[in-house]
């Protein structure tokens, strides 16, 4: 122990005496010999350390000590603040320091006075600083330089190292920046997104692989050292760091150093930034550079997102027929009773935001039992769908004209009453059924609101989901209020009956896609879906037919009609179907999943078949699709499965990965959570170099974004 | 560059999810003294227990024992009942470990004044309580919560008298010998990086 006290002190006292410490050389230099009154002359702390030594930047990490630089200058020379070299992230990963080794030049600007007379200075200063390898040793040294002062400027030597470890510090930046709170904290940590607030677009020269971010020092709080990076391409990063609080609040503001490293090359820039509460819009990244500046608060951007994509989904196909349904109705009414069209168009409006809220709390009770949520999830239940298909296969046959929808008894005295009770009801009616068939499709702005909405907490929820509601009712309720427009809409007459009858065709294209969906969940057995619903539809016709409109043996019909039913179900739905049982076809793991003789070699996606193929240096096309997901199939069809696109994969010999959300797998759920989604579609190209993070492509595809976001992945 | 991030990722992931809280229960360990008993955190049910991440050849540690000022601490706080271990996390690879022998011969040296130190030189303990630095500090509370995480002082340098500093865990017993919430809980640790086994 004697010993070590004695190595203790001797390298105490060589730290002191002598300008070279244990493993540690520091060195001062000048960026000018000779210096005029009143310029600023750069000096530099040279650091040299031996091999497998570090020292620290001012923010040393979780351990370590910054080194510190104390002047001893003549009067007149003021010394600035120490311009800092881009660190490095030193190992160990458990415990992470920031840091330099080999070589550092710490940089300060001297200033000198302007009534600084001329002669000789010698700028001296105490340098400590803490070197470490595999034990840490606190040194400083005492360093000097001349400098002249004279009639005019002259360079020295070592201008030129200066100017080299000027160009390593950060730079200010072009691009503004910002940050936000992912999620609220748990316990003393919380997840913070960094990312670019406009696009970094080529014209500003900003090219890298991938990004880092250096935190500033503080007291109360650490940004620790681990960095997600979630994406980075040249127009679009977000960076994931996890926040360690000790005391006092949550820090309002960030500040600290991102680095870009482009191969070789790292570029930094300082920056200074509040933290946001929650995210600002459009997590995805647009392959356009078109971004519009997001507004200020980012709670009121996601609701007007959620509103304009309820309004949105008003014209997607699924919601399309009922709305068509919609207009019928005012037309029959406006004229006569405008009041009474305000009254449905009010009670449709109700219909479809009661539904949005139990949708609402749906995702909030889901959330709560620990589940994932995901947009569009009832329609992975397969007796959500045989309930959904029956439905609207007799909303079809009523439009046909097979059967009346009304209530029967007193109601049948006055037909003003009549009117007003098969109005409401029904005008009810159809705001849920717009929204239950709006969930499968995701409009623009839609995904947004919905990927923001699905990690916030309750309130926020009910408020989104309601928010949606608002935009996918307001045109009736807008329509509904203001009888003047309602002159814009054609005037009632035979039409009428003819185009109630079309609108049963697009209820029936309904029900065969949702046929579709049920067969992933019951294989080749959907036949008995199928027959069940022949069975509906020939009781739906008697119940038309002979109860609703027959004279005589009223009871008989109604009984074959209920025999029927009752047949049809025991029968076809639970003996031959199952239909409570379904069985998700789950044999496809590793196979192709082509779809026709020319079409895409789709296989299925895992994150180990992604990091197979990234291995093997190739670009990688993610599809996260599922059956009932209208959305997920258009973009498949007009941007997806088309020569040009199945061309250019051959030629770039990419490998295409099918993600089937169909039945809500915890392991595609998760990875759209990555991407910050709350359902699909969600359309990746992961570029060729192996660093670099994928593309994501925007909701609704065009094959221009397609190919272009191809190309892009190709550059190295 | 990437790989380091990803393996980054991963360690602080998996650390935060062991990572101990302050008002949680302090997790329980079993460690081997430098004498060859068994020592287990929950011996000490009912007792106050400072855990000190300890590496005499870290300058920071090597100032608080020279001067004198660990040993004057732990003396004070055994007067009051608290137990006070020390946990040396270092590999066996690295310069600072030291045998049981040799740490039998600094423990009377340096004429420490702990109840036990624990050889952690495969890093368990270190690694169940997210230890960074040395000194690297715990204060667990007689009934097994975690009372204090963070620097020992509020004067993390290498050098000069830690007397004249603020000791955030002689404040933190004080705190809750005298059944008070206490004002410092949690602050971010000084010191060496702690030299865990690959």
């Amino acid at each position: 122990m004697m010993v070590r006290n004695l190595i203790w002190i001797a390298v105490m006292m060589f730290g002191l005496a002598r300008a070279r410490a244990a493993h540690t050389e520091a060195q001062l230099l000048l960026s000018a010999e000779t210096a005029k009154p009143g310029d600023t002359v750069w000096a530099g702390v040279d650091l040299k350390m031996e091999p497998g030594w570090h020292t620290y930047w001012k923010n040393p990490g979780e351990a370590g000590q910054a080194t510190e630089i104390k002047w001893q200058l003549p009067p007149g020379v003021t010394a600035g603040e120490i311009q800092w070299p881009l660190p490095a992230k030193l190992p160990p990963a458990e415990v992470t320091t920031y840091g330099y080794e080999n070589e550092v030049v710490l940089l300060v600007p001297l200033t000198l006075a302007s009534n600084l007379p001329a002669g000789a200075l010698n700028l001296t200063a105490k340098v400590a600083w803490l070197e470490c390898n595999e034990s840490c040793i606190p040194a400083s040294a005492n360093v000097q330089a001349p400098l002249n002062i004279g009639g005019e400027t002259k360079n020295s030597p070592e201008a030129a190292t200066i100017e080299l470890w000027k160009a390593k510090t950060p730079q200010t930046s072009q691009v503004s920046y910002q940050a936000w709170w992912e999620k609220p904290a748990d316990g003393d940590t919380r997840p913070l997104i960094i990312g670019n607030e406009q696009p970094m677009d080529d014209a500003k020269n900003i090219r890298y692989d991938s990004v880092d971010f250096f935190p500033d020092a503080s007291d109360t709080y650490e940004i620790q050292p681990a960095t997600e990076i979630i994406s980075a391409f040249s127009a679009d990063f977000r960076l994931r760091k996890s926040v360690k609080k000790f005391s006092g609040d949550w820090p309002k503001d960030l500040s600290g150093v991102l680095v870009f490293q482009d191969g070789a090359l790292r570029t930094g820039v300082e920056v200074e930034f509040p933290i946001a509460d929650k995210a600002p819009g459009g997590g995805n990244i647009s392959a356009t550079s078109d971004v519009p500046a997001p507004p200020a608060q980012s709670l009121w951007r996601m609701l007007i997102f959620a509103f304009i994509g309820g309004l949105i989904l008003n014209i997607m196909p699924c919601v399309l027929p009922v709305i068509a349904l919609k207009i019928l109705g005012f037309v029959s009414e406006a004229k006569s009773e405008p009041r009474r069209v305000r009254n449905l168009g009010l009670i449709y409006a109700f219909g479809v935001l009661l539904s949005f809220l139990t949708l609402a709390a749906v995702v909030i009770g889901v959330k709560a039992a620990g589940h994932h949520a995901g947009w569009g999830m009832q329609f992975g239940s397969p007796v959500f769908i045989v309930c959904l298909v029956t439905l609207v296969t007799l909303v079809a046959l009523n439009l046909f004209g097979v059967f009346e929808v009304t209530l029967g008894g007193r109601a049948l005295d006055t037909a003003g009453e009549l009117a007003s009770k098969h109005g409401a009801p029904g005008a009810f009616f159809n705001g849920v059924l717009a929204t239950v068939l709006a969930t499968p499709c995701t409009a623009p702005f839609l995904g947004a609101a919905l990927g923001f909405a699905f990690a916030q907490s309750a309130a926020v929820i009910v408020l989104i989901f309601l928010t949606v509601g608002l935009g996918l009712a307001s045109p009736y309720i807008l329509l509904s209020w203001n009888p003047a427009w309602l002159k814009f809409l054609p005037k009632p007459g035979a039409w009428m009956e003819k185009f109630k009858i079309a609108m049963g065709f697009p209820m029936l294209a309904t029900v065969v896609w949702l046929f579709n969906v049920a067969a992933s969940s019951y294989g080749k057995n959907v036949l008995w879906l199928g027959i069940f619903l022949v069975m509906v539809a020939f009781a739906a016709w008697i119940f038309g037919g002979f109860f609703q409109r027959g004279r005589q043996r009223k009871g008989v019909a109604l009984a074959l009609v209920f025999v029927l039913l009752a047949t049809g179900y025991a029968f076809a739905l639970e003996k031959e179907l199952d239909w409570r049982n379904a069985m998700p076809d789950t044999s496809n793991t590793t196979g192709s999943l082509k779809e026709s003789a020319d079409g895409i070699d789709w296989r299925p996606w895992s994150p180990a078949a992604v990091a197979a193929a990234r291995a093997a240096g190739q670009l990688v096309l993610v599809d996260f699709t599922a059956d009932w997901c209208l959305t997920c199939q258009v973009n498949k069809k007009t941007s997806l499965e088309i020569p040009s696109v199945r061309a250019k994969l051959k030629a770039l010999n990419a490998v295409a990965l099918l993600g089937d959300y169909t039945h809500f797998p915890d392991a595609i759920t998760t990875e759209l959570s990555r991407f910050n989604r709350a359902g699909v579609p969600l359309v990746l190209v992961y570029p060729k170099s192996a660093g670099a993070a994928a593309l994501v492509l925007p909701e609704i595809l065009t094959p221009g974004l397609v190919l272009d976001a191809l190309d892009r992945a190709v550059q190295p | 560059m990437k790989k380091t991030i990803a393996i980054l990722a991963a360690a602080v992931f998996t650390t935060a999810a062991f990572a101990v809280e302050i008002g949680q229960p302090a997790p329980d360990f079993t460690g081997t003294d430098i004498n060859g008993k068994t020592v287990k955190l929950s011996d000490y049910k009912g007792k106050i227990v400072v855990i000190e991440s300890y590496n005499s050849d870290c300058p920071f540690c090597h100032n608080h024992y020279a001067s004198g000022a660990m040993q004057e601490l732990q003396r004070d706080l055994a007067a009051k009942g608290v137990v006070w271990l020390l946990v040396d996390s270092v590999n066996t690879n690295n310069f600072s470990y030291r045998t049981p022998a040799q740490a039998q011969a600094e423990w009377a040296a340096e004429k420490i004044a702990a109840t036990a130190w624990l050889d952690d030189h495969a890093g368990d303990i270190g690694h169940l309580y997210g230890v960074k630095t040395t000194p690297h500090c715990f204060v667990v509370a007689a009934d097994g919560t975690l009372a204090y995480a963070g620097a020992i002082d509020n004067r993390p340098q290498p050098f000069g008298d830690p007397r004249t500093a603020k000791n955030y865990v002689r404040a933190a017993v004080d705190d809750l010998l005298a059944g008070k919430p206490v004002e410092v809980s949690q602050t971010k640790p000084y010191g060496c990086a702690v030299h865990y086994a690959d």
